[in-house]
């Protein structure tokens, strides 16, 4: 009896210490809205890796015999204004969009998790300094400051083909500041727990106990906003492209692709053109917001909403 | 006690007052932000903005009256005194001052902004409400379904599928513009035919806005009627009615109004794309315009105005959530 | 019973969680007779607070009261409707909880509060209301009463608070009064004045009361009779002076013998060896066989009944089957 008691007690704690991680896949493999988000998001990226090895014809490939063709069984979903297949525009499409999105976020995190973090960790004059500058960020209409940086950016005359990189770049150092103040918060309110304590009594030197101790606490709540962050990252994205300030031609993105619907006679005439890049973006964005709502439930089901 | 009340009113006064003194680096740090920013286009209007029949002297002469020819932070100077006096400079694309253009269009997007925003409110917070109450009904799961949709649609893409189906294709609606064109309506069928105009657009920004705060008044009132005073209210024998709109809903709204007051400059310039897919005479489609003719000076004016409402509003939910809470020290 | 104010028999209520159903009262019975005080003793955990709100049926999803009766007055309060049920609420049987910190809602003003009830269940206006109201607050001993009235929660002490929540509870005279663990939260010298407060007014307006505490002290100072709770039933009932001088069920043993003066509930927590019980997964027998000492075969296979084992002291424990 007693032996089992001890033992319940250690399996209690094995379950508790070790695996939060594993236990939040298994409540997340439970949650069907975020499979099915996962899921989605997977096609996606198949088919924006895949699907460009796979079609008959390049990007960049034109037919001027055969412009602005409907959907044919030749070309799936038709082709544009210079003969291109649209349906291998939209897998190209779908590899600039999602990487654009995805790199933002890295940037983002990175930004906004280390000065959050020594923001919440120094306190003081460095965290008013960073706590400032955020509050600067944050009181700016973020589109508004966005457009003015691409146009201000565009008369740099950037070779198109590197666009897409200085859009990643711009998206990601204007969301830092909303992360900055989540892993700020957090580090504030785990800095006062026990265990940071017995750290402190231990000696750890400041930056390790930032980064060893601290941050990895705070990856939870990191990780569930990053993956809310990239849906809109993408959705950023494609509204500048589509208002011509993002990812420029011949580059497609998914945004840029809608942009030629602006004609009134492509609008209504031509739907093959714009509507399947819209829903990509639509589907890609509602897969990583059930994903990333699944996740937050998951990885603190104290948050559970 | 009417002591109390006063002594609080007093509180506030001196709160307000130490928060517009607080706006005011901030307006700075945005100043100094934005100005540079517009610095770092590679040479200045005169490269962009080519005037054939002015020779190199006058170009020189106008740089120079422009301060063009002095160091940034010099012409930061001078263009902050100007806006200190009110004065934006001209637009290089109207060929008026800034201010002049920025009164004619900005009305429109206040009105299109505000029609929302109240539609939104009215939306929204209700079926937070219910969905909170009713947790995992089909109610509930039902506009979960929606507000995913309205988070996830981009808005020009959503605009641009109701041009067509309701303009283009139904023709139930105008494709683009604010009034008619053509015809001098007045009174009753002026307003008529600017609502006729606003529908879609309005559909389109309060969609977007509903989505969030119906998840985010759900998420609240999900967390209140949790409380242990919600308990007492319920123990006390009050109706369930009572409980959920007196006690539970008045505490779930304190977070909440912080949200709207974020949420009213940033419907504003989110209404950018949007205006500018409708036509909408507003301030959108000539930021872009300013963006596209680098008119420098009336995009400086556009944003500096709109980082203003963006304080005044976030300083604006501050205060309702004092006034809302008796819980918040005015420090 | 003719002086029987409340009696319980056999109440269930069960959680139905998203990882299994917890028995959190698993057939209760017992019974208040009129102007007694009934203690409701056992670690925290064990069903006291949900066997009070299944009184006033004032339990929530994912929570559901399965079966039983609670006649009160000669009415089966399980059978009521929500609106009959609702005028029973804070006027016949109120409630004074745990936490004085967020039991009252932050928004309102205490006057407010109290007023809510007694307009409810006593038809007065709102400036007769406001009188009671600052009636109720000098009766439990505010001091500045008529100021106190017009002030927020936050701005009174916990004490203060705990007696405005008294206020509260007695403003309509009730019958049953349950106090769900009144004292826990505060220090103890409130907690002394708490407790003499409630005795005095206990005595003017001869309520019941159902005092749930996990504190033997506040047992032995208040109540008359008591009943021991662990894992969702009742273990040991009896009068108060024959449970401290006799107890017979080795829980209650472990709970007087660990009783120190006056501490707070972690402490208490370690003071018998062992955990309470996961509700998911309660052991085989009697629930309390980890834990007990005298632990015995019988014990691990089978539950024990709650039986006589002297004259009016019941317990449920297998070392006293065929005493009597
Ligand atoms: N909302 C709930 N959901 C699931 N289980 C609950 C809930 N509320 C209470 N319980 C269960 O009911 C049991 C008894 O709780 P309670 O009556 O509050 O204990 P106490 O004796 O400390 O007052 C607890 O073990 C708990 O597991
Ligand atoms: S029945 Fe057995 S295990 Fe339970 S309390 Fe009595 S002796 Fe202990
Ligand atoms: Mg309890």
């Amino acid at each position: 009896m007693e032996a089992k008691s001890i033992e319940d007690v250690r399996e209690l704690a094995t379950e508790d210490i070790m695996s939060p991680w594993k236990l939040a896949w298994r409540r997340l493999k439970k949650n069907k809205l975020a499979m099915l988000g996962l899921y989605i998001l997977a096609i996606m990226v198949l088919l924006s890796v895949v699907g460009p090895l796979v079609s008959p014809y390049t990007m960049e490939q034109m037919d001027l015999s055969n412009i602005q063709s409907p959907p044919s069984l030749a070309h799936p979903m038709g082709t544009d204004e210079v003969g291109r297949d649209v349906m291998t525009r939209l897998f190209y499409a779908g590899r600039i969009s999602l990487s654009v999105g995805l790199f933002a976020v890295v940037i983002s995190v990175v930004i906004g998790s280390v000065l959050g973090g020594i923001a919440g960790y120094y306190g003081g004059f460095i965290d008013s300094l960073i706590m400032r500058i955020v509050d600067i960020f944050m009181s700016f209409p973020f589109l508004p400051l966005l457009i003015t940086i691409a146009a201000v950016m565009s008369d740099w005359k950037v070779p198109p083909q590197y666009r897409m990189f200085v859009v990643m770049i711009l998206i990601g150092i204007l969301s830092w500041p909303g992360l900055a103040r989540i892993v700020r918060g957090q580090i504030l309110s785990l800095r006062e727990q026990e265990f940071m304590q017995a750290a402190e009594a231990l000696g750890i030197r400041d930056r390790r106990k930032i980064f060893r101790h601290l941050l990895p606490n705070t990856y939870a709540s990191i990780i569930v906003s990053a993956t809310l962050d990239l849906g809109s990252a993408i959705l950023t994205e494609s509204s500048l492209s589509f208002l011509g300030l993002g990812v420029t031609p011949p580059t497609p993105s998914w945004g840029q692709m809608v942009q030629v619907a602006r004609d009134l006679y492509t609008l209504q005439m031509q739907p093959w053109l714009w509507i399947p890049p819209g829903i990509c973006i639509f589907l890609t964005v509602m897969a990583i917001n059930l994903f990333g709502d699944g996740l937050r439930d998951a990885l603190d089901p104290r948050l559970k909403r | 006690m009417p002591g109390t009340i006063t002594k609080r009113g007093e509180m506030m006064r001196q709160y307000i007052t130490r928060r517009l003194i607080q706006m005011i680096p901030i307006l700075i740090g945005i100043s100094i932000l934005l100005f540079f920013i517009l610095q770092l286009a590679p040479g200045d209007i005169f490269s962009t903005m080519m005037n054939p029949h002015m020779t190199a002297e006058m170009k020189e002469e106008l740089r120079h009256q422009l301060h063009l020819d002095q160091p940034a932070y010099i012409q930061y100077f001078y263009w902050v005194q100007g806006v200190l006096k009110g004065d934006f400079g001209d637009s290089f694309y109207f060929k008026q001052p800034v201010t002049r253009v920025i009164n004619t269009y900005i009305w429109n997007s206040f009105l299109l902004s505000l029609v929302s925003f109240i539609l939104s409110v009215i939306i929204s917070i209700p079926i937070g409400v219910i969905s909170a109450t009713r947790q995992y009904s089909r109610f509930d799961y039902f506009f979960t379904v929606v507000a995913l949709i309205g988070i996830s649609i981009p808005s020009f893409y959503f605009g641009l599928l109701l041009i067509k189906w309701f303009s283009v294709d139904l023709k139930l609606f105008p494709v683009s513009g604010m009034m008619t064109p053509g015809v001098n309506f007045v009174g009753m069928e002026k307003a008529a035919d600017i609502l006729y105009h606003m529908a879609l657009p309005c559909i389109v920004l309060t969609l977007s806005s509903v989505a969030g705060l119906m998840r985010y008044t759900r998420s609240s009132m999900l967390e209140v009627i949790r409380q242990d005073y919600i308990k007492t209210a319920r123990a006390k024998g009050l109706r369930e009615r009572v409980v959920i709109y007196k006690h539970a809903l008045r505490n779930a709204m304190i977070p909440v109004i912080t949200i709207f007051g974020m949420w009213l400059p940033g419907l504003f310039s989110g209404a950018i794309i949007t205006e500018s897919i409708f036509n909408w005479p507003g301030i959108g489609p000539i930021e872009l315009l300013a963006v596209n003719n680098r008119d420098y000076p009336l995009l400086m004016g556009i944003n500096l105005i709109l980082a203003l409402l963006t304080l005044l509003g976030n300083l604006i939910a501050d205060i309702t959530y004092a006034l809302v809470d008796p819980r918040i020290r005015l420090k | 019973m003719a002086d029987d104010l409340l009696a319980i028999h056999d109440l269930r209520t069960y959680f139905y969680t998203e990882d299994g159903l917890v028995k959190a009262v698993d057939g209760v019975s017992f019974k208040i007779k009129k102007g007694e005080v009934l203690g409701v003793v056992g670690e925290s955990g064990c069903g006291k607070s949900i066997t009070a709100m299944s009184i006033l049926k004032l339990i929530d999803p994912p929570g559901k009261i399965i079966s039983g009766d609670v006649i009160f007055e000669g009415i089966n309060l399980i059978e009521l409707k929500e609106d009959d049920i609702r005028k029973i609420r804070g006027a016949s049987i109120s409630v004074i909880f745990q936490e004085p910190m967020t039991s009252l809602n932050p928004v309102f003003t205490i006057g407010d509060q109290i007023g809510e009830a007694i307009m409810l269940h006593q038809d007065l206006d709102k400036v007769n209301a406001r009188k009671k109201a600052i009636e109720m607050l000098k009766t439990v001993g505010i001091p500045r009463a008529d100021e106190v009235v017009d002030e927020y929660p936050h701005e009174l002490s916990g004490g203060m608070r705990q007696r405005a929540m008294i206020a509260m509870a007695i403003s309509c005279n009730p019958k049953l009064l349950i106090a769900d663990e009144p004292t826990t939260a505060l220090d103890v010298t409130i907690q002394a004045q708490i407790l003499e407060l409630m005795r005095n007014l206990k005595n003017d307006l001869g309520s019941s009361v159902m005092l749930i505490t996990h504190d033997l002290g506040v047992v032995a100072e208040m109540a008359d009779y008591v009943i021991v709770m662990y894992a969702g039933k009742i273990v040991e009932e009896a009068e108060v002076v024959e449970l401290f001088k006799n107890a017979k069920h080795p829980y209650t043993i472990g709970l007087l013998q660990s009783k120190p003066v006056i501490m707070r509930d972690e402490d208490r927590l370690n003071s018998i060896p062992g955990q309470v019980p996961n509700p998911l997964h309660m052991p085989s027998g009697c629930y309390f066989h980890p834990r007990c000492s005298h632990a015995m075969d019988i014990c691990r296979e089978s539950q024990p009944e709650l039986k006589e084992v002297c004259e009016g002291h019941k317990a449920a424990c297998w070392l006293y089957e065929g005493v009597i």
